[in-house]
């Protein structure tokens, strides 16, 4: 039985952003769960060494933003470019010396997340436009209405792997998290940016195999409802994506996005270490 | 007090907040919040001057959504309002200072967190008949700074000498701190405001799931009853890590929303499992403080 979808309803509108500048607020220090302060970057600008596909762990950052973080500096249409991209949509460079690069979304956090090659990051200036071609929002599994999609493109739910039978769908996914580290985040509805693992325990981390995500992993998080904000729901499943690193915070990590969610038990899943947007929209190495 | 501290060493300060109006959005957005189950709804929430709400009372059912019991404060400037929130402790003694119960005295017993960011008072019923909206309220802070000389590994936050002296903490043999509690919230039950400030703001109980919810024990809480948090290290944020163990007090009342529940103001936490709780009926901030309506 193969995936019905009701893409053919669906809009494609443009919103755009800019590349944004990090900052800091004076004195600059990032408490680590032992009370230590750090000072390290990771959130906003071009990173240009870590992307999709690559460790969520380990690096010498903190939340680190893979690939191109763009934001609009006006509220209303910030909030636009956040509730209308989504995953696997296609971004292009409007200005400056990359003009007509080509791109894709990889994740929404405190900004919208692009892939560009390396060749275009090389000429990317803070501040040019970058512009979405917004296509997921209303999407809908026709057979499945009980099941919340969240900013997947119709490009990424046609890449997932999803399998449909004995009327439930089945999601590869690279792990599976207990809702008990489940932290950032909750205070948030869950169409805006993403809720952080909690992974100040370290042994546990490494217990489960957590610490061995990567940026772009698809997840699930069992007895976890996020069909309207993030909480604890008993055989409830949500499937997330992983769209940022690691943090030394208390209460924060690698930050999981909201993409699917039920309160009902029809989504199952099947690990899969190739769960990971890097293979399924042909994202390569740092070059 | 059973447990020797610092207190001698704790600056008293004034910080001030004028009673806050509860806000909504402005126009076009639309005036709902949604439930956990998607469901729109329109529902008294946090701040103003709440008369038939206090402390003692049920955290559950009221037809509101994280309701403050009492009056809520705030200030405007950012910065100073960041000073009221971190510095005023529970138990603290708050004053009012304008208005027609001016020099009427109160306490505090809770603040909220991110989007609010409010303190909590209580005063009397017939007190808050003569509030306005906008009275100025002085709270005399104390409390932070205090340690535990003999308890290095505890470390309090928002906690008033008022109230470290009337919690009727031990020290027991194993070289823990014993602290009556009504309850204990497992880890994978608490929700929002994880990864957020411990210094203040609140942690929210979970309480979509009504039978967890039940099947924990939690379902009967009052506000201002003290309760333990498993598995919850608060040293300098919310956050997972097994073994550790924090305290708080119920400050505001049950939500629709998901992720959301009664809020918790901690009051002290532990990383390496140094508070011991002690199961105990009826620890509520309405006897502490012997609060009358």
């Amino acid at each position: 039985m193969s995936l019905r979808t009701n893409e053919a309803q669906l809009v494609a509108m443009a919103v755009t952003g800019n590349v944004s500048q990090p900052s800091l607020r004076y004195p600059g220090y990032t408490l680590d769960t032992n009370g230590v302060g750090r000072v390290w970057p990771g959130m906003a600008g071009v990173v240009y060494n870590a992307r999709v596909g690559q460790p969520a762990f380990g690096w010498a950052g903190d939340h680190v933003e893979p690939g191109v973080s763009i934001a609009n500096p006006d509220a209303a249409a910030e909030f636009a470019l956040h509730y209308l991209s989504c995953i696997g949509n296609r971004a292009v460079v409007t200005s400056g010396m990359a003009k007509g690069a080509e791109g894709v979304v990889t994740g929404e956090h405190a900004r919208m997340l692009v892939n560009f090659p390396s060749e275009a990051n090389d000429l990317l200036c803070v501040g040019d436009s970058i512009q979405i071609i917004a296509l997921g929002r209303g999407l809908q599994l026709l057979d499945f209405p009980q099941i919340e999609i969240k900013k997947i493109s119709p490009r990424f739910i046609h890449s997932m792997g999803i399998e449909v039978a004995g009327g439930k769908i089945r999601v590869p996914v690279t792990m599976a998290l207990p809702t008990r580290i489940m932290g950032s985040g909750a205070e948030l509805n869950s169409e805006y940016v993403d809720q952080d693992l909690m992974t100040g325990d370290r042994d546990l981390m490494a217990e489960l195999g957590i610490d061995q995500m990567k940026l772009g992993d698809v997840v699930v998080i069992p007895n976890a409802d996020h069909r309207w904000g993030r909480g604890y729901r008993k055989d409830a499943v949500t499937i997330g994506l992983c769209i940022h690193g690691d943090s030394v915070m208390t209460g924060h990590g690698p930050g999981i996005l909201t993409i699917m969610s039920s309160s009902e038990p029809v989504i199952e899943w099947v690990i899969d270490p190739n769960a990971n947007i890097a293979n399924y929209f042909q994202i390569g190495e740092v070059s | 007090m059973s447990v020797r501290t610092n207190v001698d060493k704790t600056v008293a300060v004034s910080v001030m907040g004028q009673i806050v109006s509860p806000g909504f959005p402005g126009l076009p957005a639309s005036p709902y919040m949604v439930t956990a189950d998607g469901k729109p709804f329109l529902l008294p929430t946090y701040g103003g001057i709440v008369y038939n709400v206090s402390v003692g009372d049920s955290a559950y059912g009221w037809a509101a959504d994280t309701i403050h019991p009492g009056v809520s404060i705030s200030l405007k400037d950012d910065t100073g309002n960041r000073g009221l929130n971190l510095f005023a402790c529970v138990g603290n003694t708050a004053v009012i200072m304008t208005g027609d119960a001016r020099g009427t005295k109160g306490v505090v017993t809770g603040k909220s967190g991110r989007f609010s960011e409010q303190v909590i008072i209580h005063f009397d019923l017939a007190t808050r008949e003569k509030l306005v909206i906008g009275d100025k309220i002085v709270i005399r802070a104390q409390g932070v700074g205090m340690d535990l000389l003999d308890h290095p590994d505890v470390k309090l936050k928002s906690c008033s000498p008022e109230l470290l002296e009337n919690l009727e903490v031990t020290s027991g043999e194993n070289g823990k701190l014993n602290v009556p509690v009504v309850a204990s919230v497992p880890a994978h039950l608490l929700g929002s405001g994880a990864g957020l400030t411990s210094e203040g703001g609140s942690l929210h109980i979970q309480a979509a799931d009504r039978a967890e919810l039940a099947a924990a024990g939690l379902d009967q809480l009052r506000l201002g009853d003290v309760v333990a948090l498993q598995d919850f290290d608060s040293s300098w944020n919310h956050g997972f890590l097994r073994g550790a163990l924090g305290v708080g007090v119920v400050g505001q009342g049950d939500s629709p929303r998901n992720g959301h529940g009664p809020g918790i103001t901690l009051l002290m936490t532990s990383m390496t499992g140094g508070i011991n709780p002690v199961v105990t009926p009826g620890v509520n901030l309405s006897d502490i403080f012997g609060l009358s309506n």
